[in-house]
């Protein structure tokens, strides 16, 4: 049987190095002084302040996770956790410095959204760089700016949700986050709004041993509806950087969001991200992922239904190359009656790289009448990759269905047999099995991003028959 | 009285997630292991050999250090089964428990010769209500071609504590079924562990469980696949009633070099009561492309429909709901050769389920 060779993702256009400059950057470590510096640089009003010591000591009494990845490489001594780059928010690219411009321009950032999108915004290092929206969201009063700004301009609201839908002593990396956060976006779609195009935020991190700690706090009140991309990539380096950023989604009654993210950081970041939905009365969130970069990424999104009726669907796919080791999955807990979930992951890993789903479906006492489907599929194109599958399934009443389904394997001869019975090369098959296997997840993604996974899932033939 | 933490899985989860091991309070253990006489053995098939020095150095999990050494240093029964039959016949052992035998700590130790082949019965029981005390150790060799039918039944009170850890070597062409009733225990926990070394052998396991009151069952099953064309089968049947709660941890694990290996795994609970809880953790690990691994897992009521079917019929509701649970456990319960046996199980499954 030949051996075909999926290539892994062409990081020519993500590996663009830019100079490292800047108009700060903070010393590396991570100290009392260090993150008071911090609150100062982005003048902070008191209670962030507050909350990011408060963090700082809750990091250093919580202890490293005691599962998953081993993480010991991460020296918080050699990171720099602020970089704040030499331009200030631009709300158009002709004002955006000509570097940082390219590299957005080469990722495609300014013509996707001329072509498809709402609104872009776009952070190099720790500070968001340009941000803009189209007027008629606007006039409908939604709200789409960079964090920063959203802590000054509506002090209350921020204060309402900011590190509530995700405590600071959540884990240790959460901690961390609100010890040090900057940049990232802050989206309000007021009630009975929809936004049907949607809104993209991209975050670059350019300089080297560094850290990108952006918030995303998403509210969509009742009613509303949103679509919301995130990407984000850097170009690799020799020493670790980290990406430990936090997601906080509000889903108000009646209301629906779907989130979607295209991670694609370089193979020396350690992505250990954090993300939580709180889903309100008959609302729904929709996590769609594609996770391909990092070295190592613990990523577990978290749907809470917390409203009677609430729903959410997961769909992610994860691809381990040479030296990756992603730790991705799923939590939901339903806490209410006539909640559902839905879930479907699937991964590849190839070239010795490893995945694994890791995942949690509670449903607690009061939640009757809910229903939860997992299913989960793992595909391994070489032996000398690993895969594994860890859910934890904790049921606690009697009124609900729940079913849990998981596959590994290679790539069956049967049906590579059966393709070809129907006229088609070995080749082709195989391609046609691989892309299949992942269409699922693609069909959901936004149509440039569903081009570009399938161009990624670029198929070859290598080796001789026998 | 120290909290215990025992029957560890293979990998860690959260801690939070409160699955990893199982931490267990106020376990009356006794300090003094006095003797345990009410030992029936029923042997047509194998050399029996009674107190006989048992080597359990190859145990690679058990439940914790505690429970392995008070086997190693304490047990009151030590049997060792050396099958040399090549024509299936059955070896029963059977311990009941009454007051003055309420304590065992049993050491079996079984080695399958070439070829042969057995079925052995081991039943854990008591006609008394009484709070008894069980641990032990079941260390299965089976070598080349070696085919062993291995029924356990526990048996034992809803006030009792059982703790067993069971451990399976199976070399090339051997096959080993497992048959495992497990009623009793207001703590019943089991380490089940199989490494199938050789070449094409098959371990296919079938477990029933049953909780009511406020019975616990922590079942951690791990098995390891290195040889190539092995195939591990696990299948578990269980019900809840009353404030009973189950965590079952399955890891079927395809190490590298099990070419052609196959795995599959289900799980299967059906809750009788609002407040009876279902932990599950089905692992598959995976460092071997050319496998097929498969786990499911599920919790629910019986549905209504079900019920409905059965009612109209004419049976009460009690009667369809353990007509139901009983229907579940019978694929389990086929594959016990031995009626009398069987029959004995039905009857326990009947009254526990009233």
């Amino acid at each position: 049987m030949k051996k075909i060779n999926i290539e892994e993702i062409n990081r020519n256009i993500y590996n663009i190095k830019n100079k490292d400059e800047y108009d700060f950057k903070i010393k590396k470590g991570l100290t009392k002084e260090i993150v008071e510096e911090i609150s100062k640089q982005k003048d902070d009003p008191e209670w962030m302040k507050e909350l990011r010591l408060k963090a700082l000591e809750t990091y250093n009494k919580l202890e490293l996770p005691t599962w998953g990845p081993d993480i010991s490489e991460l020296d918080m001594d050699e990171i720099a956790t602020y970089v704040r780059p030499k331009t200030k928010l631009n709300n158009t690219w002709e004002d955006v410095p000509e570097d940082i411009k390219n590299t957005f321009d080469k990722l495609g950032i300014p013509e996707a959204e001329k072509r498809s999108l709402a609104g872009v915004g776009a952070q190099y290092d720790s500070e968001v760089v340009y941000h803009s929206m189209k007027e008629e969201l606007m006039k409908q009063g939604v709200i789409y700016t960079d964090m920063e700004s959203a802590v000054k301009k509506y002090p209350e609201l921020v204060k309402q949700h900011f590190m509530k839908c995700v405590p600071i002593n959540d884990h240790k990396f959460v901690a961390l986050h609100a010890a040090v956060w900057s940049g990232g976006s802050f989206v309000y779609v007021p009630k009975g709004v929809k936004v049907d195009i949607p809104l993209q935020s991209y975050f670059r991190l350019n300089s080297p041993e560094s850290g990108q700690f952006e918030h995303t706090l998403i509210i969509v009140d009742e009613g509303a509806s949103l679509h919301f991309i995130e990407g984000c990539s850097a170009p690799k380096y020799n020493k670790v950087n980290l990406h430990a950023g936090c997601v906080e989604l509000y889903v108000k009654e009646n209301a629906y969001l779907r989130y979607s993210t295209i991670e694609n950081w370089s193979k020396n970041m350690l992505n250990l991200n954090t993300k939580k939905a709180i889903v309100e009365k008959n609302a729904q969130v929709d996590w769609v992922t594609g996770s391909f970069g990092s070295k190592i990424s613990m990523l577990y999104p978290m749907s809470i239904l917390n409203g009677e009726g609430a729903k959410t669907e997961y769909t992610g796919i994860s691809f381990a190359g040479e030296g990756q080791n992603l730790d991705n999955g799923f939590k939901v807990i339903h806490n209410n009656k006539n909640t559902s979930s839905v879930v479907n992951a699937k991964s590849i890993s190839k070239n010795g790289g490893k995945c694994t789903y890791r995942s949690l479906v509670r449903i607690n006492e009061n939640a009757k009448n809910s229903k939860s489907i997992v299913s989960c599929d793992s595909l391994m194109l070489d032996d000398i990759s690993m895969s594994d599958t860890i859910p934890v399934n904790d049921i606690r009443t009697d009124d609900v269905e729940f079913s849990h389904e998981a596959k590994i394997g290679k790539i069956s001869d049967k049906a590579i047999f059966y393709l070809m019975s129907r006229g088609l090369s070995e080749e082709d098959a195989k391609a046609m099995i691989v892309r299949g296997f992942a269409y699922p997840i693609s069909k959901e993604l936004p149509v440039e991003y569903a081009v570009e996974m399938n161009n990624l899932i670029n198929l070859e033939l290598e080796g001789a028959i026998g | 009285m120290e909290i215990l933490k025992l029957n560890e899985t293979p990998v860690r989860t959260a801690r939070n997630f409160n699955i990893n091991n199982i931490k267990l309070e106020n376990i009356n253990i006794p300090e003094k292991i006095e003797k345990f006489s009410n030992i029936n053995i029923i042997n047509n098939n194998s050399k029996v050999e009674i107190d006989s020095i048992i080597d359990n150095s190859n145990i690679v999990y058990g439940l914790n250090e505690f429970f392995s050494n008070q086997v190693e240093k304490d047990s009151n029964q030590k049997i060792r089964l050396n099958i040399n039959s090549k024509i299936n016949k059955e070896t029963r052992i059977e311990y009941k428990f009454d007051k003055e035998n309420n304590t065992l700590i049993d050491n079996i130790q079984i080695i399958a010769n070439e070829n042969t082949k057995s079925t052995i019965i081991i039943k854990y029981f008591t006609e008394e209500d009484l709070e008894i005390f069980h641990n032990g150790i079941i260390n299965v060799i089976a070598k080349n071609g070696a085919e062993l039918d291995i029924v356990i039944i526990n048996l034992t009170t809803i006030k009792s504590n059982n703790f067993i850890a069971i451990q399976n070597t199976l070399k090339e062409n051997s096959k080993i079924n497992y048959c495992i009733i497990d009623l009793g225990g207001k703590n019943s926990i089991t380490n089940y562990y199989s490494k199938l070394e050789g070449k094409l052998a098959i371990n296919n396991v079938n477990t029933i469980y049953l909780g009511k009151e406020n019975q616990l069952f922590d079942l951690n099953y791990i098995a390891e696949l290195n040889g190539e064309k092995t195939n591990i089968n696990i299948e578990v049947q269980g019900a809840l009633k009353d404030n009973a709660k189950k965590h079952f941890k399955g890891t079927i694990d395809f190490k590298k070099g099990c070419k052609k290996a196959k795995g599959n795994e289900n799980e299967a609970c059906v809750l009788l009561s609002d407040t009876a809880k279902s932990l599950a953790l089905p692992m598959l690990l995976c460092s071997e492309e050319d496998v097929e691994g498969n786990h499911s897992t599920s919790a629910g009521k019986i549905s209504e429909k079900e019920l409905f079917y059965i009612m109209s019929r004419g049976f009460s509701l009690k009667e369809a709901m353990k007509l139901m649970v009983k229907a579940k456990f019978n694929k389990i319960l086929e594959n016990i050769k031995n009626e009398e046996i069987k029959e004995q199980i039905l009857i326990e499954i009947d009254n526990r389920l009233d």
